[in-house]
Formats: structure tokens, sequence, C-alpha cells
């Protein structure tokens, strides 16, 4: 039974497990909805039928590697760019045919500080409110308050590019809230900042969402997906999984082994060739097992322990983290694809 | 509303714009002062004066009473500054050696032929290079010669024997009239009109101004739109409602405004510096709107061939370069061969140049540059709308 599970959880994304429950306001329409979304650069498939929901409120956390093609789908959903194929819709407007419905009622912080470096915080804080048609009585408080709240008021005569890392990134937010969008896609918005500034911007996010924003935010820092209430796992343009990440762990709560072994380093490298391991990684000073079956591989090596290079102190079964959601799903592609040489 | 909304964002577009040529006040500085400096060193260098102080050598193999009195009337022509040799024999001048312009040599044997009636030509050697002073140097030493001519046709008449002028009474009169008309000189009696000093800085002011302008607009838009994409600001402005059209509009805007006013100076400094008069400064005002217009039109195009500010640099000088001598800023069009000057019809300041002068120097009216004005509004209407096309089209 156990293989089954998690052969369904590592199989190739030929469909996309939905871990996702029906919500309290299921009933409503969804804020974001992509359908079957397809987007090529020449040959390369940069995403591939990628479909997805988003309710009003949430924190979407859109997790992946470098190259995953979590940009292009961010560049679909502002109309940046066409999709070869699907369909999407924003509050209700299609992505494409009415894009400019869309921007004004969105909000986008790219990768890059893409402010003006020459101008002043209050002055770009000004020509994106004009662009966005905010009127003038509205900007001028919405711009006072929105320096408050993200601490720049101090700043707001200082040329952008005079900020540090953080601030720019607040700023580039404040840019891109003015007009109080509904949905609001930041790339990466802290890639790059300290663990300080990263939590000032998680802390404002939550405060966004609180307001009624809708959150949509890539990264691949792990630990930033568990502070989403929803989690889109993407690796090589396809979404493998979605689901809150409380959701995604439970499905590996019984896959997950802490070995206490010496040397750690030689390890890591040897226990990842043992039959029916996914993988492995150094994690609090112990050896993490991702594996199909614990129960029996531990059975197995107490039968016969194959490293006598190693000494094996203790085990214990695992708390599962989205470092390892993510692991097993990277991991389940190689998998796939050593099975399908095999026939 | 949704228009007002449009207007504000490229109101906004615009004086960014101008916010950003205030903070980076070395380009401003450029824009203001480097124009008026250009005008007036184009403008000299352009002034032609008569031909005076050609280094060149006499040499008088003849040494007669003639070669003297030839040689007397050279000097004091200030044509020709003469000088002695540095190197070389008198048999063998080399020229350039010498930094010598002419050689004139008179022959041995040129006074006995002149009074033998078998006159022999003058040797002149001319340094070929400079394809337009080596004629002028020719028609310098010709003049020259016609008034030694004319000179000893009028001492030879006075010291005429009484017999010839009685041998004449004997012929029929109209003989006697067609001698004396053939023996006086025939004048061409000349009236020079629209530019009557013949002073070629009335001709060459729109080439200046316009040469000046158009790489001021071409560059600055290109640069202020290649720039946005590469700094990435440009995909920030285009999640926003603006439209791509108010995009190119709030970069063109401003830039044509400083273009027309540095204009304006220019005019006034060649009115006041070089005396140039201007006829219609309506008709002008709108010629140079629709020409500066479509010159950031072409800036705007060649930024949306561009990912980076050094692309759009090099792009604008490759466009540039071929202006200089296509456009008839500084020669007539007509002088171009036919198949070269099809291209001449490419480049906005060819039409510039032309309407210009039909205003300034032809005195003529809107009709007169009617077709001036339509093509450069289609141009400009062109380039911005294909910019504002492909502003999209080029993703970083």
């Amino acid at each position: 039974m156990k293989t089954t599970e998690i052969r369904k959880l590592v199989s190739p994304s030929t469909f996309t497990q939905r871990i996702d429950r029906p919500t309290s306001r299921g009933d409503k329409p969804p804020l974001l909805a992509l359908d079957g979304l397809v987007k090529r650069y020449g040959r390369t498939i940069a995403v591939d039928n990628l479909s997805l929901n988003l309710q009003e409120g949430e924190v979407f956390g859109f997790l992946g590697p470098n190259g995953a093609g979590k940009t292009s789908t961010i560049r679909m959903l502002c109309g940046l760019a066409r999709s070869n194929a699907g369909s999407g819709t924003v509050l209700g407007f299609d992505i494409w045919n009415e894009r400019f419905e869309i921007r004004s009622r969105l909000g986008y912080v790219p990768q890059q500080f893409s402010l003006y470096s020459d101008l002043t915080l209050l002055e770009n804080l000004w020509f994106f409110a004009s662009l966005y048609g905010v009127s003038m009585r509205w900007a001028d408080y919405r711009i006072r308050t929105l320096l408050a709240q993200l601490d720049l008021f101090p700043y707001r005569q200082v040329r952008a590019g005079h900020l540090s890392g953080g601030f720019k990134q607040l700023l580039a937010i404040g840019c891109a809230i003015l007009h109080k969008p509904a949905l609001l896609v930041l790339d990466e918005p802290t890639s790059g900042l300290d663990p300080c500034n990263r939590q000032t911007i998680w802390n404002l996010l939550y405060q966004l969402s609180q307001e009624g924003t809708t959150i949509f935010v890539t990264t691949h820092y792990m630990d930033e997906a568990d502070r989403c209430t929803k989690v889109g796992l993407l690796y090589s343009g396809k979404l493998l999984a979605i689901g809150s990440p409380a959701q995604l762990k439970e499905c590996l709560v019984n896959h997950v082994l802490d070995f206490e072994v010496d040397p750690l380093i030689a390890a890591q490298a040897s226990m990842r060739d043992l039959p029916g391991v996914f993988g492995t990684r150094l994690r609090g000073g112990k050896i993490r097992l991702l594996a199909r079956d614990p129960r029996n591989l531990v059975a197995e090596l107490r039968k016969h322990w194959p490293f006598p290079a190693l000494a094996w102190h203790a085990y214990e079964f695992g708390v599962p983290d989205m470092d390892d959601v993510f692991e097993a799903y990277r991991c389940g592609i190689l998998v796939a694809e050593l099975e399908s040489k095999e026939v | 509303m949704k228009f007002l909304a449009g207007t504000r964002a490229f109101i906004a577009v615009a004086l960014k714009e101008l916010l950003h040529l205030w903070r980076d006040r070395r380009i401003l500085m450029l824009i203001i002062f480097l124009p008026p400096v250009f005008t007036l060193l184009l403008g000299h260098a352009f002034e032609q004066g008569p031909l005076r102080n050609v280094p060149a050598i006499l040499v008088d193999q003849d040494r007669s009473a003639a070669s003297r009195k030839f040689s007397t009337l050279l000097r004091s022509s200030e044509v020709f500054n003469l000088r002695p040799l540095t190197v070389g024999t008198e048999n063998h001048i080399e020229l350039s050696a010498n930094n010598l312009a002419a050689s004139i040599i008179i022959p041995r044997g040129w006074e006995k032929g002149l009074h033998d009636g078998e006159p022999i030509p003058l040797e002149l050697v001319l340094d070929g290079a400079d394809g337009n002073t080596a004629p002028e140097i020719q028609g310098a030493v010709q003049a020259i010669l016609e008034e030694y001519q004319s000179k000893a046709l009028e001492s030879m008449i006075d010291s005429l024997p009484e017999e010839v002028f009685d041998l004449g009474r004997h012929l029929p009169v109209s003989v006697r009239k067609d001698f004396s008309s053939s023996m006086s000189p025939w004048a061409v009696k000349t009236s020079i009109l629209y530019n009557p000093d013949l002073k070629f800085i009335h001709f060459v002011m729109p080439g200046i101004v316009g040469l000046i302008l158009q790489l001021f607009t071409v560059t600055l838009t290109a640069c202020s739109i290649s720039r946005e994409r590469e700094t990435g600001t440009l995909t920030q402005l285009q999640v926003t409602p603006i439209h791509k059209s108010a995009i190119i509009i709030g970069k063109v805007l401003p830039y044509l405004g400083i273009a027309l006013c540095v204009e304006a100076m220019l005019f006034f400094l060649g009115q006041q510096h070089f005396h140039v008069a201007y006829r219609n400064p309506l008709l002008l005002f709108g010629l140079s709107f629709v020409f500066l217009l479509s010159t950031s039109g072409l800036g705007a195009l060649v930024s949306s061939f561009s990912r980076t500010q050094t692309q759009a640099i090099q792009y604008s000088v490759f466009f540039l370069l071929p202006v200089f001598l296509l456009s008839g800023a500084f020669a007539p069009l007509s002088q171009l061969p036919l198949g070269v000057r099809i291209f001449s019809y490419v480049f906005p300041l060819t039409y510039f140049c032309h309407a210009c002068r039909e205003i300034n120097l032809y005195g003529g009216g809107t009709t007169r540059v009617i077709w001036d004005l339509l093509l450069l509004s289609l141009g400009a209407l062109l380039t911005c709308s294909i910019a504002a096309y492909r502003l999209r089209a080029v993703e970083v």
C-alpha cells in the first residue's frame, strides 16, 4: 500500500496531484484560474500544461529551482507574454485578451530591482501612482501611510539607488501595492536578503493578505514555503503538486528517516545508493533519508550493514519539512526516468 | 475618463524623463552648450572666402621684360604666397616636399613667342589631391594672364603708328565695328537672386542646425527607452495599465520640447552671428515640429531594436553616418548621382533642409513645402507607431 502511495507521489506529472480540499469559500469563483498553460521558447518548454486555482486571500508559494518556469508563468499571468496554449483568468478577466483590465488590479514585483535609481522614493511612488491612475488626493494619503507602514518615511527624499537591498525591495512592493491590487505577484522577493529583512517582508505580506490581497510569491527558500497557505511545486515547467504545506508534508510522514552515522559526509554519499532510497541529505548533524519503505529498509540494514567504514549509532523517524517534500518530488522524476529506461 | 487617465500617464512619463535629465546634469549641460558651439564651429568652417595666400613658386626661365611684368602682376594679386625653393632644383620641383600647392613656370622664349605671334603657354603644375582647389588656382592664374593680356592690348593700341589708323579709315564701317567689338572684352551682366552675397552659410545653416538636432533627438530618445529596458523598469511600466503608445509619447515629447528650444536658440545665434534671415517663423516652427517628431520617432524605433543602451548608441551611429553626405545638408542634393539620391529620401533631414531653404532662401509659403511637411508627418507617425508596436515584441 505504501509503495503505491509513494508511486503516486513520485510519478512524473502526467497528472498533478491535488491534495487541496475544497475550501469553505469553494462556491466563490476563484480569483486566479489557470488552465493548461503552455509556454515554449523555441524548442524548450518553459511551462508545461500548468493548471492552478487560487481563492481570494490565499498566500500562494510557487516553489521550484532556477529555470523551472516560475518567471515564465508570472510573465503570462501579468500579460507580458502570451501562452502558446491554455487559458487563464484573474478576477474573471482573460490573462491575455483582457490584460489591461487585469493590470489595474494587479501588482507585480519583479525579480530584479526595477525602479528608478536616480529618483527619490517619493518621486518613484508618485510616478507609479500616476501610472495606476490613483487620484491625486488619495495618492497623497496612500503614499504617506505606505511610507509609514514600510518604515521608509525618513528616507522619502533619498534616491532609490542609495537604499540598501531590503529597503529597495520594500519600496518595490510599496510601488506595486499603491493601487490596492487584488492580486500581488512577487518574483523571489527575498532572494539575496538577510533573515531580518526576509522577516520584515513576510510580515508585510501577511498584513496585505489580512487586508484581503491575494499573494502569489515565488521562492526557492523552502522555509518560506512553510509560511504560505498553499504551495505549488514546479519542476521543469511541470506543476508536480499543489496543497497546503501541512498536507504536502503529511504524505511523507512515514518516509523520512534520520540516521546517526559517522563520518557524516561519507555516509551521505554511500547511503544514497541504497535500494529504495530517493535521497539523502545532512540535517541537524544527522543523515536524513527519503525512503520508499523505511521500516523494511531498517530491517534490511539491521540484518546486514553494508558499510564497514561507517559507524551506525541510532535512527529515528523524522518529521518531514518542505525540503523533504521538494526532494521527494525532484527524486521522483529521477526514479521515473530510470524506470522508463528499464522498460 | 479613460482618455484623461491616459493623458495623466503620459504626462507622468514625460515629467519623469525631465527629472532624469535634471538629475543627470552632465547630459543637460551637453544639450545646452554643445549645439551653439557646434553651430559656430561648423558655420565658420563653411565660410568660403576668396582664394588667398596659395603657397606657390614662380620660376622665371625667360628673364625678360614681359616675364617681369607678369610676375609683378602675380605678386600684386595676393592670390599667391610666392616662396623660394627649399628642396630640389628648379628643373625638377617636388610640390609636396616644398609644401607648395602650385608651381608657375614662365618658359624660356616666352616674350619672344608673344612678339613673334606664336605665344608659348605658361606652365602650371598643380597639386590635384584636393580636387576643389586645383581648378580654382588654375582659374586665378588664367585671370591674371587675361589681365596681363588686356593691359598688353591697351598699350599695343596706344603705341600703334598713325598709318594703321589711316589704313583703318579706308575699311568699311561694318568691318571696323566688328573689329573694335572683338578687341574689347565681352562681358556677362549677372544678377544673383535669393542669396545675392553668395554666402554659403545661408545655404548650409539648416543643414548644421538639423544635423545637430537630429543627433541629439535620435540618440537621447533611443537611449532613454533602451535604458529602461536594460534596467528592467520597462517591464515595470508594462504591468501598469498605461498603454504602450502613451509610453512612447511620454518619452518622445520632452526631448522634442528641448530640441525645439535648442533649435530656436541656434536660429537666433545664426541670425545674430551669421546674419541669416528667417522669413516665415510660424511655418518654420511647424516644419521643425514635424522634423523633430520624426527624428525622435526614429530614436524610439532604434531603441526597439536594441536591448541595451550600448546597442542603441551603436545603431544610431550607423544610421547617422550616411546622413552627413546623403541628406544634402552641406551640398546640393542635385550633385548626387540619381542612384544614391534615392536613399536620401529615407532621412528626415533631407526634407527639413529642402523645406528650410524653400522658406528662408526662396521665401516660399506653405504650398512650396507641403510635401515635405506631409512626408515628415507620415515618417513621425510611422516610426512612433512601429516603435510602440515593437515595445512589447522585444522581450528581455
